[in-house]
């Protein structure tokens, strides 16, 4: 009267093994799941209960308990529902124990016994890869990305339990998903005029440093911000795994759940915290930046998202991952993206302060909106305005996305051989080994840092970017003035605080 | 009256300027309730005859006697604390030492608030005055020409706004060890409401090294209508007004209609025909005004000797040919990065890296990265 099974739950984009154990005895008919079930796990008892009815398969009335074992956090999700089924089927001796060793399974149960599809089957597969694994048919595709010792899969409730005693065979596995790169990345010849823009952008892609543009409407801020993953380089096996696994658990995107393009994410403004950072009560699901990492996280409208959001935003920039302390336990989860921020440069739009009808105090209350510490993560910093007409109608297309890609690759590169990370996580303190400055460059950034146009933080910023500058342009070991200056321009004071002269 | 009100008493005790700034901090006051409360009575006879109910002039409103009535009758000693904690004296145009220039003002005004030396008023006198929503190009002009005056001992006043206001006593402040003329401000709010508040060191340097007025009481927050109240005194301190930048509706305007009635000179800064910041100096200019284009047309204004007006030279280091071919394109107004690359049709960076170097020889600056030329 008493079986165990294998199965996994999942706790932001990890999975967990865990053991179910199935008693029946004894006492008052009920049943009971004791072991830190949460909600929806203590509802499975019904769907158990009538997916197995349906399937003409016996529901024990007698005294059920299902301990949930291992792993020691509350354990949630739907994702139970089949272990507990032939936990229970096992523990009434309709099913030898044997049938269990070394096989874990993973679904949600519909009322009429059915396998239903079950949110981050990938990360929950993975979590117990070693073993066969039992899926749902229409889960199979999404968990072969992460490639188990083995694979079955299950329509009904009752195909899988014909399977397991051996009265049928196993269906035939889908194939897993197939990285894809098909996605069409706009290309940037697109993007008419905007030449600093784009140079800005090629310097982002290539140090990883993280972009703010002021401009007026039209001015093509969200257009260079799509096409700023097709300059980053395609993402690895691994990294496209990673990516796969975080989708996975957000429960989304199955068509181009595995791409080798990197995420471009584009939150609305309305987005809450839990939305942007993850967390949530039911499962801790992955939030945008999650979502977003390996790739481009793209705020249109920054100052109309919530303080409180964007402020959240700054530990995860600084860690590469986010954090995330709950009650029922804590959670790490990847976030390191290319932050890309747009905004208007004032409540009219228009940025030509010679044309801006707005008054000195309405200006500065809208800047006001990006505090300071966020503004300050933002090593690049530049402002659009719409392209003159020619340049719309018969400018030179600009370089387009594969010639400037392959510069950015080529400058990475080079970052990664001589630091071994990108130029925008250099530390400062080998900043000098690295990044070293030709002396009228020194002399030029003291300068700026007396006059107070550069702060202290800034004045490592500004090396970082001057640096990614100067590998886009042959890589002199030492940083020349020019590439300084043109990285200070890159960061230009775009949200003007009050200026008296 | 065994807990009234004793006037004897208190005198003893308080001067009679607390008393005077206490009037004017009365609910509703406005300078002419007040100068007609102390034309005929001093002001700590006023101050009795307000707080006891014996004060009705039939002129004043029903609510506004109410509302004295019922004022607090220790406003004298708080009225006293604030002065002196924020080292604000007061002044009534009963006092010998009150400015001549505002005695004889048919809108004088009774009390006046200062900080810093009422003798600084002895100088000759120029407003630089002009919107606050000014071009980049407009601020430079407006502290280049109040640090020229400045150092030809011409003070400037001005009201301590935002835009061309503070620009011009920004300008004052740079000169840093060469000896100029005082800096002078008329403000609207009380002298201890800094407004706007990122004004303060500014507004610190000019009670320190000049003066500042307000016909306000300390507390008084910056309300709209005390604005071009202001105006008219600043026209009246004045011997010449020049208005560096001005929308055509701006309180600039009011200050020149303020200084026509006086008789004051109005010049105005010529700005371009297109120009948003330049529209109210440009119809100033088609109505008649003189036109300011440097230190010397002031100088001559005001009649002094600008023989030696150049003695101010550029020190800046002269821009490269190259540079100088971008300044030339901000001739034309002010641009982006992108803008200039296009119209000199040379590479975007190597534009960026040639606004770098004029700014910090400070040929050029930029606001919100629209460049301007700076001369």
């Amino acid at each position: 009267m008493y079986a165990q099974i294998h199965s996994a739950t999942l706790l932001g984009t990890q999975g967990h093994p865990i053991v179910i154990e199935a008693h029946i005895g004894k006492g008052i008919p009920g049943f009971t799941i004791v072991g830190l079930p949460d909600e929806s796990c203590r509802e499975s008892r019904d769907r158990v209960r009538a997916a197995l009815l349906s399937s003409g398969l016996s529901w024990p009335n007698r005294k059920v308990t299902i301990n949930l074992v291992g792993f020691g956090e509350r354990k949630g999700g739907a994702a139970l529902d089949l272990a507990i089924a032939i936990a229970l089927l096992t523990a009434q001796e309709m099913l030898p124990q044997s049938a269990l060793d070394n096989r874990a399974f993973i679904g949600e149960l519909g009322l009429d016994g059915t396998l239903r599809h079950t949110t981050g089957i990938a990360p929950l597969v993975m979590s117990v890869a070693s073993q066969e694994v039992i899926v749902a048919h229409v889960d199979a595709a999404e968990a072969g990305v992460v490639h188990p010792h083995s694979l079955r899969v299950g329509n009904t409730l009752l195909g899988v339990f014909e399977c397991l005693r051996g009265e049928r065979e196993w269906p035939d596995v889908p194939a897993a998903l197939e990285p894809t790169s098909s996605t069409p990345v706009a290309d940037l010849a697109d993007v008419r005029g905007q030449e600093f823009a784009r140079s800005a952008l090629a310097v982002a892609a290539a140090g990883h440093h993280h972009v703010l543009m002021i401009g007026s409407p039209g001015s093509g801020k969200s257009m260079l911000a799509k096409r700023l993953p097709g300059l980053l380089p395609a993402l690895t096996q691994a990294g496209a795994l990673d990516a796969a696994l975080v989708r996975s658990a957000a429960g989304i995107g199955v068509e181009d759940l595995v791409s080798t393009i990197p995420p471009f994410r584009a939150p609305h403004h309305s987005v809450s915290m839990v939305a942007m950072v993850g967390g949530g009560t039911a499962q801790m699901r992955p939030g945008e930046i999650s979502l977003a990492s390996g790739g481009v996280l793209f705020l249109d409208e920054m100052g109309e998202f919530a303080p409180s959001v964007l402020d959240a935003l700054r530990q995860p920039l600084e860690d590469g991952v986010i954090r995330l302390s709950r009650a029922r336990g804590a959670v790490t989860m990847p976030a390191r993206f290319i932050l890309v921020g747009a905004s208007n440069p004032c409540p009219c739009g228009e940025s030509n302060p010679q044309l801006c009808t707005c008054t000195p105090s309405m200006v500065h209350r809208y800047a006001r909106r990006f505090s300071g510490p966020l503004l300050d993560r933002f090593d690049i910093r530049i402002v659009m305005q719409r392209p003159a007409a020619d340049a719309l109608i018969d400018g030179t297309p600009g370089e387009s996305t594969a010639v400037v890609a392959a510069r950015v690759a080529r400058a990475r590169s080079i970052a990664i051989a001589r630091q071994g990370c990108s130029n925008a996580d250099i530390a400062p303190e080998t900043l000098d080994h690295v990044a070293p400055l030709s002396d009228d460059a020194r002399r030029h950034l003291h300068e700026a840092l007396g006059r107070g146009v550069l702060s202290g933080r800034g004045y490592h910023r500004v090396r970082r970017v001057a640096r990614t500058i100067a590998d886009l342009h042959d890589a002199p070991d030492v940083v020349p003035l020019a590439h300084v200056i043109a990285a200070l321009q890159m960061r230009c004071d775009v949200l003007s605080r009050p200026v008296m002269l | 009256m065994t807990h009234g009100y004793s006037s004897d008493k208190v005198s003893q005790l308080l001067p009679s300027w607390t008393y005077a700034a206490a009037l004017a901090s009365l609910p509703l006051q406005t300078h002419t309730r007040l100068r007609r409360l102390l034309s005929d009575q001093d002001p700590i006879e006023a101050w009795h005859a307000v707080v006891t109910g014996q004060y009705s002039d039939p002129r004043n409103p029903e609510h506004v006697r109410d509302a004295w009535t019922h004022v607090d009758r220790q406003t004298p000693q708080k009225m006293r604390d604030a002065c002196m904690q924020h080292g604000i004296n007061v002044i009534t145009n009963h006092d010998a030492a009150y400015p001549v220039l505002l005695r004889d003002d048919p809108t004088t005004p009774s009390v006046l608030f200062y900080k810093g030396a009422l003798s600084h008023l002895a100088h000759r006198r120029v407003a630089i005055i002009g919107t606050r929503n000014a071009t980049r190009r407009g601020r430079y002009f407006a502290s280049q020409l109040a640090a020229q005056l400045s150092v030809h001992d011409v003070a400037v006043v001005s009201g301590l706004a935002r835009g061309i206001d503070v620009a011009a006593h920004t300008g004052i402040r740079s000169l840093e060890t060469k000896v100029g003329a005082p800096p002078i401000a008329v403000v609207a709010s009380g002298i201890d409401v800094v407004y706007p508040r990122e004004h303060n060191v500014i507004w610190q340097y000019v009670a320190e090294n000049g003066l500042i007025v307000s016909e306000a009481p300390p507390g008084t927050r910056p309300e709209a209508h005390l604005f071009p109240l202001r105006n008219r005194i600043l026209a009246a301190l004045s011997e010449v007004v020049v208005v560096v930048e001005s929308s055509a509706a701006g309180g600039s305007m009011i200050t020149v209609r303020e200084a026509a009635k006086r008789g004051r000179a109005v010049m105005a800064v010529p700005g371009a025909p297109n120009d948003r910041a330049s529209v109210g100096t440009n119809a100033l200019l088609r109505d008649g005004c003189a036109p300011v284009t440097d230190v010397d047309d002031v100088l001559v204004a005001l009649s002094m000797d600008h023989r030696n007006a150049n003695t101010f030279f550029d020190d800046r280091a002269a821009p490269t040919n190259e540079e100088a071919t971008v300044v030339n394109v901000l001739g034309n107004g002010a641009a982006t990065v992108d803008m200039i690359a296009l119209s000199l049709g040379v590479d975007v960076l190597h534009v960026a890296v040639c606004l770098g170097r004029l700014e910090s020889k400070g040929w050029v600056a930029h606001e919100r990265g629209w460049w301007e030329a700076l001369r």
